[in-house]
């Protein structure tokens, strides 16, 4: 058995417009992973492959152990999911809905859940038809939270939410964070949420993952290096190099695979180093593997 | 049958109480307006099928239809079942939310043959193939509704199944055989009846076993 939560080796699922193609995904015990790509490019599918709600067309998919989707409901006992598109049942209340989750998880802390409806500002008598979007996404949390899973899966949780309430959100996550064995898939566009609580990122784009590697170790790669050259002046030919821009004298150098031993060539003529951020990092990722699939 | 089974069969007639309760309700008050008069007879009559067959429609669009176009299918789908555990539980636990203002309406129809002096027992054989038709009617919607992916499939099954109930009770009143006894003091219980029996209730499983081979082996479900 597996020791990984989640296991996805050569997965392919082919739909009319569009194909997952030969994914391979590891998340390991208390590792949280911020899986990053453009609207449509297969997070949802992913995580629905994961979940089992639909099948692989190839691969091998495990999580917790589990072959999925054939022991998807075994898998799913320790699996906390929420999405940004999940609605609750419209006819009942928050309470309800409490209720209902604890008693299918044996699990559920009470005490916990109590606390996550005080800290979230929620009202257990409330129905779930009147809940704001915001308040609608915090009551799937704690659902999901306070049924303590090994497995948390988050689809967009902040996706078109106020900053206050994005706040809050990810603030939780950081406390759930401190539980060593716990690990999150936590797929968003949105790189500054990634960027906070991640300790590992993969990129996904139109159907493939273009990129996996430690937050720190991506952070310290990537570069962006202005040069002053002279008229006349030849530009040193460097080795990791994946974008490119002129602005007179001015030469900008995207760089993934940064040392200091890079800038020797170009001695007096370095103006600037800039770290770049996850969300410049990600878009040169994504632009430049489209440039080298041709697309 | 699982626990997730059992709690998922109780939370289908948690959320459709109030269609269950006003169903029952309005079950029972169309068969007492039948005892009035004769208007109120044919009045009672048609409030009567249409609660049953209304009843039966909006528990398929609002259980599954409006559950998947709402995406709580999403998180029903995320506890612990897979797609099978998934398909028999709404499957029974709408059957249940249906059995209740059918079983409740029916009886009081059939209470009303028997006990009201206007009402003839040779009715009762009719009534009996009504009701049973009713219900796999409704089994027929619910098989529907599971396997159509789009409102347009499913709205097109409640049309055709709507319509189906109106020409089945002209086609039996049709049948001499349950036509010359209806108005009659005692009920025949002939071939034909059972007969029509025979295909109503071979119609009820074939609706209900269908979901099990198809829609709960989906590869894709959401």
């Amino acid at each position: 058995m597996s020791d990984k939560h989640i296991s996805m080796q050569s997965v392919r699922k082919t739909y009319r417009f569009f194909t997952l193609d030969d994914l391979t995904l590891e998340l390991e015990p208390g590792q949280i992973i911020g899986f990053v790509g453009p609207n449509g490019a297969g997070k949802s599918t992913t995580i629905r492959l994961a979940l089992g709600l639909i099948a692989p067309d190839a691969g091998e998919i495990r999580v917790l152990g589990h072959e999925i989707p054939r022991d998807q409901a075994l898998a799913k006992r320790e699996i906390g999911f929420v999405s940004d598109t999940m609605r609750l049942l419209p006819q009942a209340t928050l309470g309800w809905h409490m209720k209902f989750v604890a008693s299918i998880y044996p699990g559920w802390d009470d005490a916990y859940a109590a606390s996550l409806v005080k800290c979230f500002n929620l009202r257990t008598e409330q129905n779930v038809r009147s809940l704001s979007s915001g308040e609608h996404v915090k009551a799937t949390l704690l659902l999901a939270l306070a049924r303590r899973p090994k497995l948390l899966i988050l689809d967009e949780p902040t996706s078109g939410l106020d900053p206050v309430a994005r706040h809050e959100i990810i603030s939780e996550f950081m406390d759930v964070l401190r539980d060593d064995s716990r690990s999150i898939l936590f797929s968003s566009h949105n790189t500054v949420d990634v960027e906070r609580i991640s300790d590992r990122i993969t990129f996904i784009d139109r159907g493939r993952l273009v990129e996996s590697d430690d937050k720190e170790r991506f952070l310290d790669r990537w570069r962006r290096i202005r040069l002053q050259l002279p008229p006349g002046t030849d530009e040193p030919r460097l080795p990791h190099v994946v974008g490119r821009s002129v602005d007179g004298q001015f030469v900008t150098l995207t760089i993934d695979g940064y040392s200091d031993e890079l800038l020797a060539p170009f001695g007096a003529h370095v103006r600037e180093v800039q770290r770049m951020n996850l969300e410049e990092i990600f878009v040169a990722t994504v632009m430049h593997h489209r440039e080298v699939r041709g697309q | 049958m699982n626990t997730v089974t059992r709690k998922l069969i109780a939370k289908e007639l948690y959320v459709n109480r109030l269609f269950i309760v006003c169903a029952s309700i309005a079950g029972i008050v169309s068969v007492l307006l039948c005892t009035t008069s004769k208007v109120g007879f044919n009045v009672g009559a048609l409030i009567w099928i249409s609660t049953i067959v209304a009843v039966g429609v909006m528990l398929a669009l609002y259980g599954i239809m409006n559950e998947r176009k709402e995406n709580s299918l999403l998180f029903v789908m995320s506890l612990p079942l897979s797609i099978p555990d998934y398909v028999r539980a709404k499957q029974l636990g709408l059957a249940a939310c249906f059995a209740v203002p059918w079983l409740i309406s029916s009886a009081a129809a059939l209470i009303f043959v028997l006990a009201h002096p206007g009402a003839p027992d040779g009715l009762l054989p009719y009534l009996v193939l009504l009701c049973v038709f009713l219900f796999s009617n409704y089994s027929l919607v619910l098989c529907g509704a599971l396997h159509a992916r789009s409102e347009a499939v499913t709205s097109a099954v409640v049309i055709v199944t709507n319509m189906a109930v109106t020409l089945f009770m002209f086609l039996l009143g049709g049948l001499d055989e349950i036509n010359k006894y209806m108005w009659g003091p005692t009920p025949v219980w002939n071939h034909t009846f059972w007969a029509v029996l025979a295909a109503e209730l071979a119609t009820l499983a074939l609706a209900f076993a269908l979901p099990w081979f198809f829609a709960a082996r989906r590869r894709d479900f959401i």
